[in-house]
């Protein structure tokens, strides 16, 4: 696949629109869910491998196709209009963009052309307790240990944290905070799938006790390289509510066209269409301001990481906005089980806080614009 | 009324892009007009007066045929135009003429109503004012009352219109009038160009509820017009009311986000040289403007690039308005409640904060969601021809 601008962005989102609405229609998302898996082996191999969007975003050298954010921004936005469950959100998004954002040559050679081909999953460990990336809010430690170094804490909403073949832990050290690299499955590592609110994207507790690990970078390295990572993911995930939020407009307006009340579609009447107009303002914002910050944090300007949190803040809302609405316009419909609204909902929402309340997200920008 | 001017400055075919933005840039800045006087009868002439040296110059009409005194600038040089318009803080159009029946003139009138009609209005000679709603005739325009009688060569025209903003100093009345029967709705109205200072003519100011006479009610007592000053067919106007040229809009929706920006940094300001940005609260409301601020400018650039790489407007072109209109009555808002009790104060009041801009802001912006239709006709217009839903069957059709 070949991807560059303008024309191949229009048929790269096409190629993942379509493959997503035959390979991860509704019944699927419910399948895999309702059973707790993670991922559809073949999906996940067919879009890791065929389709190669797990390397989109890894540099060529490493097995990827050398794309950046703007490309990412594409497929994730697709897979967060199809709530595709799989793993990779935690694998590309997060521990892909964290591991080329390390410059660790040594780190990068071993795993991302893991991430690129497919055969392997990753994880982002950073929040604890407190739910934050304030790297002054983290109590994890790492400590150098026969010549290598172990690291021992507890870390929570660890997207796909407890199924991750390598987990990427930012922890403390004598010398400053560092990021380390753990195996899943290595001696001292406990994890779990959280029971919260998100049904098609696990988070998990991560509890390690002097787990062997290889050290990516330590000491002032590190916050520089935490704000970069901060901004990537930022910028994608808008990109991912932007795609929720968008199909919630979508089934609204469907459903708003064919429903009838009072001997007339439901759509007709001024209060439902005010909603949906509004609605609609809000998405389309939502993509003016995602292609922001995928242009800025790709070509690194001076304002990437303020387009890309006022784009986070933005979809954020957005999406939480429109899949509650969906859930009005269906009325009855809209709040059964049986209705793909709340999954919507549990995702919105789930998104919104899982990198801290909104208030700190709102505190941050602030500070980046000078206010 | 002088009609000698420059040759149009978009002769100068190699000049760069960046050659271009200097150029304008120097101009603006060498034969800035100086600040906006208090009295609005001194404004109107402050405008003139600069409408006229842009005309003189060469520089007026970004989007205009040439040949009528306008630039006839390619789409991406009226972006710059309109940005560079908005930096140097020089006094808008002066009427409704320029935005709203220009592009009605350029595309439909004869060539000797462009003539007659287009110069003027660009040089500022000629104070174009709306006569579109009547007192009866608000969102539900098509069932307007105001008649045109055809009597020989001209047409007799009775009946009032409202809400019409700089009446007073209106030459002419771009006006929707009925030429068929009473229920015809908008297969009976005609597009006529009265004179304002024709005999029967008589122009009422109407008190708004900042205090000031922004607008006026104008009747029309068997007001002759000559049907040489009708644009269009008779019975043809409903089509034409709501031409735009090009893509002007989304050009100068860019020139509203930039000057928009401008004053939410001079809230900022305010907030800051007052002490209050360590209050959390107040933090979190300028982040909210902050963000829609730029929201604003994001979609007037996306539309624009749309524009550029397709010709066509796209999605964003019908959010703009509705967006800007929100954050204008919201950030006067936001700041006069930031300024407590001293936001209360009035612009004689020796204590007033910046000369009471912010509530008469306040107040002023109340008109934003009604004028031009209603916030409300926004959004179903938006949920009906974008999103596609359904007409209400209770109403008349579109």
């Amino acid at each position: 696949m070949s991807v560059g601008d303008g024309q191949e962005h229009d048929e790269l989102r096409q190629v993942v629109r379509e493959f997503l609405r035959q390979r991860s229609p509704s019944r699927e998302v419910r399948r895999l869910m309702e059973a707790g898996e993670g991922r559809d082996a073949e999906v996940w191999a067919m879009l890791t491998g065929q389709l190669g969007l797990s390397g989109i975003a890894v540099p060529v050298r490493y097995g990827g196709a050398g794309y950046g954010p703007v490309e990412l921004g594409i497929v994730v936005e697709e897979m967060g209009r199809a709530l595709l469950v799989a793993p990779y959100f935690s694998t590309v998004v997060l521990a892909g963009q964290a591991l080329a954002a390390s410059g660790d040559e040594d780190a990068m050679a071993r795993w991302l052309p893991g991430i690129a081909d497919g055969s392997l999953t990753a994880a982002l460990a950073v929040a604890e307790e407190a739910g934050s990336w304030d790297l002054a809010d983290l109590t994890t430690a790492a400590e150098p240990a026969g010549g290598g170094w172990t690291v021992s804490g507890s870390k929570l909403y660890v997207v796909d944290g407890h199924t991750a073949d390598l987990l990427l832990v930012v922890a403390r050290t004598p010398d400053g905070h560092g990021v380390f690299a753990v195996e899943g499955d290595a001696a001292g590592v406990e994890r779990a799938r959280l029971d919260a609110l998100d049904l098609t994207r696990p988070l998990a507790s991560v509890t390690l006790r002097e787990v062997r690990a290889v050290p990516l970078t330590i000491g002032g390295g590190t916050a520089a390289w935490l704000a970069e990572v901060t901004d990537l993911v930022l910028a994608a995930l808008a990109a991912e509510q932007l795609g929720g939020a968008a199909r919630c407009l979508e089934l609204s307006v469907e459903y708003a066209k064919v429903r009838e009340q009072f001997g007339r579609p439901i759509g007709s009447f001024q209060a439902v269409k005010h909603k949906c107009a509004t609605l609609f303002l809000e998405v389309e914002s939502g993509r003016s301001a995602v292609s922001q910050a995928t242009e800025a944090v790709a070509g690194r300007a001076p304002d990437a990481s303020l387009t890309a949190a006022l784009a986070y803040i933005h979809c954020s809302a957005a999406f939480t906005h429109a899949a509650k609405e969906c859930i009005q316009i269906h009325g009855g419909i809209g709040y059964t089980w049986e209705h793909d609204a709340h999954l919507y909902l549990r995702r919105a929402k789930t998104s919104e806080l899982f990198l801290g309340p909104p208030g700190r997200h709102r505190a941050r920008l602030a500070a980046l614009a000078g206010i | 009324m002088t009609m000698e001017r420059q040759a149009p400055v978009a002769a100068a075919e190699t000049e760069t892009d960046e050659a271009f933005r200097a150029r304008l840039r120097e101009f603006f800045t060498a034969r800035h007009p100086g600040r906006k006087p208090n009295d609005p009868r001194d404004r109107a002439a402050w405008t003139k007066a600069w409408l006229a040296t842009l005309f003189d110059n060469g520089y007026a009409g970004p989007g205009w045929p040439g040949e009528f005194g306008g630039m006839e600038l390619p789409f991406a040089r009226q972006v710059i135009y309109q940005e560079e318009l908005a930096r140097a803080r020089v006094p808008g159009p002066l009427g409704a003429g320029l935005n709203i029946a220009a592009p009605t003139i350029i595309k439909y009138g004869t060539q000797d109503q462009k003539r007659r009609w287009l110069p003027p209005m660009l040089r500022g000679d000629m104070v174009w004012a709306q006569g579109y709603s009547e007192p009866e005739a608000g969102s539900d325009l098509p069932s307007l009352r105001t008649t045109a009688r055809r009597d020989g060569d001209e047409y007799l025209v009775n009946g009032q219109k409202v809400w019409t903003s700089h009446a007073g100093d209106a030459d002419v009345f771009f006006a929707l009038v009925r030429t068929g029967t009473r229920e015809s709705r908008q297969q009976g109205i005609t597009y006529l160009v009265i004179d304002a200072h024709a005999p029967g003519v008589q122009v009422r100011p109407l008190r708004d509820l900042t205090g000031g006479h922004l607008f006026a009610e104008v009747f029309f007592d068997d007001v002759r017009v000559p049907v040489a000053d009708r644009i269009g067919e008779e019975n043809g106007g409903w089509p034409l009311a709501r031409t735009s040229l090009g893509h002007e809009r989304a050009a100068g929706a860019l020139n509203q986000a930039a000057m928009y920006r401008r004053v939410l940094t001079e809230l900022e300001e305010l907030a800051r040289e007052r002490g209050q940005l360590a209050d959390p609260l107040v933090r979190d409301r300028l982040v909210d403007l902050e963000i829609r601020v730029r929201i604003i400018r994001y979609n007037a650039k996306r539309t624009i690039a749309d524009i550029l790489a397709t010709g066509e407007a796209g999605a964003t072109s019908s959010v703009s308005r509705l967006l800007i209109t929100a954050f204008e009555q919201d950030i006067h808002e936001f700041a006069v409640d930031m300024l407590g009790p001293a936001g209360l104060l009035a612009r004689t009041a020796p204590q007033a904060v910046q000369r009471s801009r912010w509530l008469l802001g306040f107040l002023r912006t109340r008109a934003s969601t009604i004028g031009a239709g209603t916030r409300e006709i926004q959004l179903n217009t938006v949920a009906e021809q974008v999103l596609g839903l359904p007409h209400d069957p209770g109403l008349p059709a579109r």
